[in-house]
């Protein structure tokens, strides 16, 4: 479980983050909702301890991480899978090496049992006949399922996901929501997806935050957010897509 | 109007006096970590003979071109001056000390600095835009003991036998300028050079090696690092580690010979 309390962020003068509190349960997909650059991408690396707050407590499995040293976040990132906004592959290593390059890393496995993951992964992304090229080579959609499989073959409990579909056609988009639901369904994975597309939280989230000008203004299931009264959510329900 | 624009100028300095200070707080910081993950050496060791490849073999040939570009023309322009106060002889005695002590480890130290300094600040620079340092930590990898770590110690390594190589190559194309240019037979000229040459002078051109590995490495990976604003930040990061690395080479290239001299 991943619990956020009452955490301020600022850069520099800047308040980016007020006192935002919010859960995210066990097997369940709970996604961040709010405009672009207003500090969605910012609570996934707060999540991860890539960055700390100013204020306020971030808890992992029970685990304050706002006071950790870098050394011993990384056991508790490792329970953790992301995928990064722009997929952030290792763009001179291929897909396999990819797949495979944290489990090389940081686990200590038979290079089988990291073929036979890989393979899995390979097989579970639709890549096969690609394990040999260079991300360059592969489509935004190819790239960004890389990137899914990169962060599920740890077998994590909980899996970030930033703007998953961003920047993606119809299709692709498609596909990756579809393979995001299909993760809860077969791996019982919980997962965290910030975006700033209305339509992705309908198709895949259990329960919705949305976040507008560094606050929480709604947390609660998703087939809620048709009833929220906030002027905010009214006009991000009538447009879809939120923009700046 | 005069108070204001002093007001706000003094605030401007005083917040570029805070950012530099935060700068060389965080580049403390980020040598301090990279000296500490020296014991994961053994883990990386692959990486590390990765960089010595890069930083160490294909680095030869610029550091020979350079050496011996430097040893001809100073083999002409010595032999000139001295053949003014007819000492001809002691061209092989002039040109060792300055190659040895000073322009060898200097050249190479530049040129590694613009060779493998603006590789280190491109590629960790755009590893840092497209967050890759950033996916390196969150799946629990240090990215400095990854990334830097390899590039110092290899740099420690092989630094010093590509000084070894700059002085010697610039050595021969000195002697091989005085045969021709100067008509000094090549014996004269070694016969100035070995018995002659005493430990402080290898002391003082091979103690440089290690510390320009350590000043190029660490300034050219943690302007990487700090890469910001897109490709062109990328550029920035890559133009500033390479002024501000030859700069401190040639500054510690300085100090270490003054401290040496004076000591040894």
């Amino acid at each position: 479980m991943i619990e956020l309390r009452k955490v301020c962020l600022k850069y520099g003068e800047k308040e980016i983050l007020k006192n935002v509190s919010l859960t995210v349960q066990d097997n369940t997909i709970k996604a961040i909702l709010g405009p672009s650059g207003v500090g969605k991408s910012t609570i996934l690396k707060l999540m991860l301890g890539l960055i700390k707050p100013n204020s306020g407590q971030v808890i992992i499995d029970g685990t304050d991480i706002t006071s950790l040293k870098e050394s011993a976040l990384y056991s508790i990132r490792r329970k953790m899978g992301m995928v990064f906004q722009g997929n952030a592959l290792f763009d001179s290593l291929t897909i396999s090496q990819n797949l495979g390059f944290f489990l090389r890393e940081n686990m200590k496995l038979p290079e089988a049992e990291i073929s036979r993951r890989v393979a899995e992964q390979i097989q579970f992304a639709g890549l096969e006949g690609y394990e040999e090229q260079l991300p360059e080579s592969l489509s935004g959609g190819m790239r960004r399922r890389v990137a899914i499989g990169r962060a599920l073959i740890f077998n994590p409990h909980m899996i970030l996901f930033d703007e998953p579909t961003a920047g993606l056609d119809p299709v692709s988009s498609k596909k990756i929501l579809s393979l995001i639901s299909s993760l809860r369904h077969h791996n019982n994975l919980g997962a965290v997806i910030v975006t700033h597309i209305i339509d992705d939280v309908f198709n895949v989230a259990d329960s919705v935050a949305v976040l507008y000008q560094g606050e929480i203004i709604f947390d609660d299931k998703v087939e809620k957010l048709r009833q929220a009264q906030h002027h905010f959510i009214r006009s991000i329900l009538s447009d879809n897509i939120l923009e700046l | 109007m005069p108070i204001t624009f002093i007001r706000t100028l003094g605030k401007k300095l005083v917040q570029q006096l805070k950012d530099f200070f935060l700068t060389m707080q965080e580049f403390f910081l980020f040598s301090l970590r990279t000296f500490l993950s020296f014991p994961k050496a053994i883990r990386y060791w692959r990486d590390i003979l990765d960089q010595a490849t890069i930083c160490g073999t294909d680095s030869i040939p610029i550091v020979l071109v350079s050496s011996i570009s430097i040893g001809a023309l100073l083999a002409i322009e010595v032999g000139n001056l001295l053949e003014d106060f007819g000492a001809k002889t002691m061209l092989g005695r002039s040109t060792a000390l300055t190659v040895i002590r000073e322009l060898g480890p200097l050249l190479m130290g530049l040129m590694l600095s613009a060779r493998f300094g603006s590789r280190n600040g491109a590629e960790l620079g755009a590893m840092q835009i497209s967050e890759q340092i950033d996916a390196l930590r969150a799946f629990g990898t240090d990215p400095i003991a990854k990334l830097v770590m390899p590039r110092l110690l290899a740099a420690l390594i092989m630094f010093l036998p590509l000084t070894a190589l700059s002085d010697f190559a610039g050595l021969q194309s000195a002697a091989y300028m005085a045969d021709h240019y100067h008509r000094i037979d090549p014996g004269i000229f070694w016969n100035a050079v070995y018995p002659r040459l005493v430990p402080k002078d290898f002391v003082v051109g091979f103690l440089k090696a290690p510390v320009f590995a350590i000043i190029i490495t660490l300034v050219s990976s943690f302007n990487g690092f700090s890469a910001r604003g897109g490709t062109a930040g990328v550029g920035r990061s890559t133009i500033k580690g390479i002024v501000v690395s030859s700069g401190l080479v040639l500054i510690a290239n300085f100090y270490v010979s003054k401290l040496v001299l004076e000591n040894m």
